[in-house]
């Protein structure tokens, strides 16, 4: 059986344009179908009209088509923000709210609680409030209070866009045991690095219309609609892509273990230890013996003793929790210390205030909605400098707007752009204040992969101005091709210090921490390349050099 | 600890009663702080509830209503001392008679007093005790009763779902909304916008201009929580059932009892001490 999705074509209004067009294709029940495609391609539309906001909720639009379902066929949705979608106190309450309310009765709920909780492994968390869950355990919650009610056809909206390492990893495990279980379920995400192990069937939208409609297999092996459609891929698909013209005969893979496989057919395995030497550093920024304490006794940073290389990007690394955002609110005065002290060029920065401070440092904050602000976009972009008291030149706004696909946008409320350029044109915003160091914090979020590469601009970009930048993220690929320097943190304590090249040769930090290493360092380090690989380029290289190939 | 105005979990004497109870409890408490006029009696509810909030392990709460309402309190007393100070009181009592200072003065035509009697303190005393008791029985549910019990005995009570439903996201998004006001403030000041060292005037107009992205934020939580609604099947027409039951224990009964013996306590002590502020 199968739910047939058939030329569905929308638009918000009788004179706007379609959002969707001629919209056709099948959801095989039982099994996991991703719907992917770059922000404003249709994909939300999609979400509202086969869980039936729209017309229900918003019945203005004109639609035609169908989604071909019975009447008692029902469908919910996960949405990317738990915390919008939990209601009730507790993690029983939250998951009872649906079930109470089709107005189930007690037996029932009773035995669908412990089935989703044992389905789910988290039957520990049941008498925990909502509040104190981590992202991945709120959304755990969120998929079981969707799931009790009981859904023919199970939508989830991004659903790890916002979660850490471990967070993703527990959201990856229910998907599979969905699947195991034969729930249909769709993924509406344009990340696929996450959920390419358990999704079977792919569909693209590009500009409203459907692009791809195929397996999995089928999706990843053609590189050019997935560059069309910037979906972000697990980077051993962009490892093959990148070397399978070397290696002719080559099979397709997308995990480690099959990664190992195939490159074994071309590679011999050698056994390396890599070392590293200790970079001397020109600090720009130190944090001397800091301590923070919050008011309920809880440690947040403990003894934190770490120094920012001027004009080099480094990244603060953790789990959620670790301590990373506490510790960059006590870079620009945001959080003041229980004891220790921070120093911008030797000067301890308390007696400040934070808007005195960003004159030096500026923190750019996870959710672009804390900082949006102006009415314009083009307004925006200045607004630090404004802020500061600094003169903007027009033309090179106008520049910068063109350069990163705003100049269209410029007299739009920035409040209506997609999350993804949202972000950017928060961090563009920096570009005109006289800050030498640029914090970022989760500068990825909501971004796809070709927002990500105007991403990397920026930051080289910022680099070739003298900027020092940065940066916490949970984007391990983007942060070993961009970054020179890491700090690592763990529950409040400061793990590492040091350079790229110190944190590979130190392996143990990433097992330890449960870290996911990147695929090109992890296959590198184990075929023993002569030089560990931070990017696809490198990549390339290191594996021609060790199976004694010349590059073309 | 939660912050102001929200839930403290914790295991304690309060928090396991039934949510009724406490309901009854507030109504009862809120009726008998507006209704009494004697300083005696609302001292003794007074002492009732720092007994009671002590007891249940929330004592430390107290101080912090206090700070809270301390600007409101300070603002009150004052506006009714002053205005006292301009009535000549007569209550009776020896004590609370005794004059600090009066004047009279001829202007226009009209006699102006002054008179500055113990009375006048006292008559603040009584109002900002009378403000901090009504909101501290309404805190006293908020502090041990999260929105899901909320919910929960309001329905028993036969509370139309719309409205119950309704209180009960009042006490979920207020929380979310302060958190991010917060988070908007300190984005701001980050990208430069000054809000510490800066005249009064100024800081005003910059709490007032973050108000804008605040917005924005809050319409789209209510966005997403009507999203929400509908993805969870909430239908005010039909009847919901609870997963979880609550019935009244033996502590119910003794609480009860103690409210009804204190109200009893507080009527009899405004009926001896009968002096009206």
């Amino acid at each position: 059986m199968s739910f047939d999705v058939k030329n569905i074509t929308y638009r918000y209004a009788e004179n706007s344009k379609n959002i969707l067009e001629d919209v056709s294709f099948s959801v095989q029940e039982g099994a996991v179908t991703a719907v992917v495609g770059p922000s404003g391609s249709g994909k939300t539309t999609l979400i509202n009209i086969l869980s039936g906001v729209i017309p229900t909720l918003m019945p203005d639009g004109v639609l035609s088509g169908s989604f071909d379902v019975a009447q008692n066929i029902s469908v919910s949705v996960v949405s990317q923000t738990p915390e919008n979608q939990l209601f009730g106190y507790g993690v029983e309450d939250a998951i009872a709210f649906g079930m109470e309310n089709m107005g189930l009765d007690s037996e029932t709920m009773h035995e669908r609680m412990e089935y989703v909780l044992d389905l789910f492994n988290i039957q520990h968390l049941r008498n925990r409030s909502v509040a104190k869950l981590s992202g991945g355990q709120r959304q755990a919650v969120c998929i079981a209070s969707v799931l009790a009610m009981q859904p023919d056809v199970l939508i989830m909206d991004e659903p790890v866009s916002s979660l850490d390492p471990n967070g993703k990893k527990l959201v990856q495990t229910i998907l599979a045991q969905l699947r195991a279980s034969g729930q249909t379920t769709i993924i509406v995400d344009n990340n696929l690095e996450w959920s390419a192990g358990i999704v079977e069937h792919v569909v693209g939208l590009k500009e409203g219309k459907v692009v791809f409609d195929g397996t999995k297999e089928e999706f990843f092996s053609d590189h050019e609609v997935q560059e069309n459609l910037g979906v972000t891929l697990p980077q051993e698909v962009l490892i093959y892509h990148k070397i399978k013209h070397a290696f002719p005969g080559m099979n397709m893979f997308y995990n480690i273990p099959d990664a190992r496989k195939e490159i074994s057919r071309f590679v011999e395995k050698r056994e390396r230890e890599y070392t590293a030497e200790k970079e001397e550093i020109e600090p720009i920024l130190t944090t001397e013996s800091l301590k923070q304490t919050f008011a309920d006794g809880f440690n947040a940073l403990i003894d934190i003793n770490s120094s920012f290389a001027k004009g080099k990007v480094t990244a603060i690394l953790g789990q959620n929790g670790s301590g990373k955002t506490t510790l960059v609110k006590h870079l620009n005065g945001l959080i003041k210390p229980t004891s220790g002290r921070v120093l911008y060029l030797g000067n301890d920065i308390r007696g400040k205030s934070v808007a005195e401070i960003s004159k030096d440092i500026i923190l750019v904050f996870q959710h672009p909605e804390h900082m949006i602000f102006e009415q314009t976009v083009k307004d925006e972009l200045s607004f630090c400098a404004k802020a500061q008291g600094i003169g903007v030149d027009e033309a090179e706004i106008e520049k910068i707007l063109k350069d990163y696909e705003l100049f269209d946008d410029r007299e739009e409320l920035p409040a209506n752009l997609s999350m993804g350029k949202k972000h950017v044109l928060t961090i563009l915003s920096v570009l005109f204040s006289s800050a030498d160091v640029i914090i970022l914090d989760e500068p990825t979020l909501g971004m796809d992969w070709e927002l990500k590469g105007k991403l990397e601009n920026i930051i080289s970009y910022l680099i070739e101005k003298g900027k020092t930048v940065i940066m916490i993220s949970h984007e391990f690929a983007l942060v070993f091709k961009v970054c020179d320097r890491m700090l690592v943190l763990n529950n409040g304590v400061q793990r590492f210090e040091g350079s790229r090249e110190e944190l590979l040769a130190d392996r143990a930090v990433f097992e330890d921490l449960n870290l996911p290493m990147p695929a090109v360092v992890q296959l590198s380090r184990e075929f023993g390349f002569e030089k560990i690989a931070c990017n696809l380029d490198d990549f390339l290289t290191e594996i021609l050099k060790a199976a004694g190939k010349e590059q073309a | 600890m939660g912050g102001f105005l929200q839930y403290s979990p914790r295991e304690s004497y309060m928090h396991n009663l039934d949510p009724r109870t406490k309901f009854v409890f507030f109504l009862v408490m809120a009726l008998l702080t507006s209704i009494i006029r004697s300083g005696v009696a609302l001292t003794f509810i007074l002492v009732v509830f720092i007994v009671l909030w002590c007891a249940c392990g929330i004592g430390e709460y107290l101080g912090i209503l206090l700070s809270k309402l301390k600007a409101l309190i300070i603002f009150i007393s004052l506006v009714w001392l002053i205005l006292g100070m301009f009535e000549i009181n007569e209550t009776g009592s020896a004590f609370l008679d005794i004059v600090v200072a009066r004047q009279s003065w001829n202007f226009m035509g009209n006699t102006l007093s002054f008179s500055f009697e113990l009375y006048d303190i006292y008559k603040c005393y009584v109002l900002s005790i009378r403000v901090y008791l009504m909101v501290a029985s309404f805190y006293t549910v908020i502090l041990t009763t999260n929105f899901s019990e909320i919910i929960l005995g309001l329905n028993k009570w036969r509370m139309p779902n719309a409205v119950s439903f309704g209180i009960g996201l009042v006490f979920q998004i207020i929380p979310m909304i302060i958190s991010e006001f917060f988070a908007i403030m300190e984005a701001q000041s980050s990208r430069g916008l000054e809000i510490e060292k800066c005249k009064a005037w100024q800081k005003m107009k910059n709490y007032v201009t973050v108000s804008f992205p605040l917005l924005f934020r809050v319409l789209a939580k209510g966005h997403a929580i009507s999203l929400a609604m509908y993805y969870y099947k909430l239908n005010f027409k039909q009847s919901r059932t609870a997963y979880k039951a609550i019935k009244a224990s033996g502590k119910d009964i003794t609480f009860a009892l103690l409210t009804v013996i204190s109200a009893a306590g507080a009527i009899v002590l405004n009926i001896l001490f009968n002096i009206g502020a």
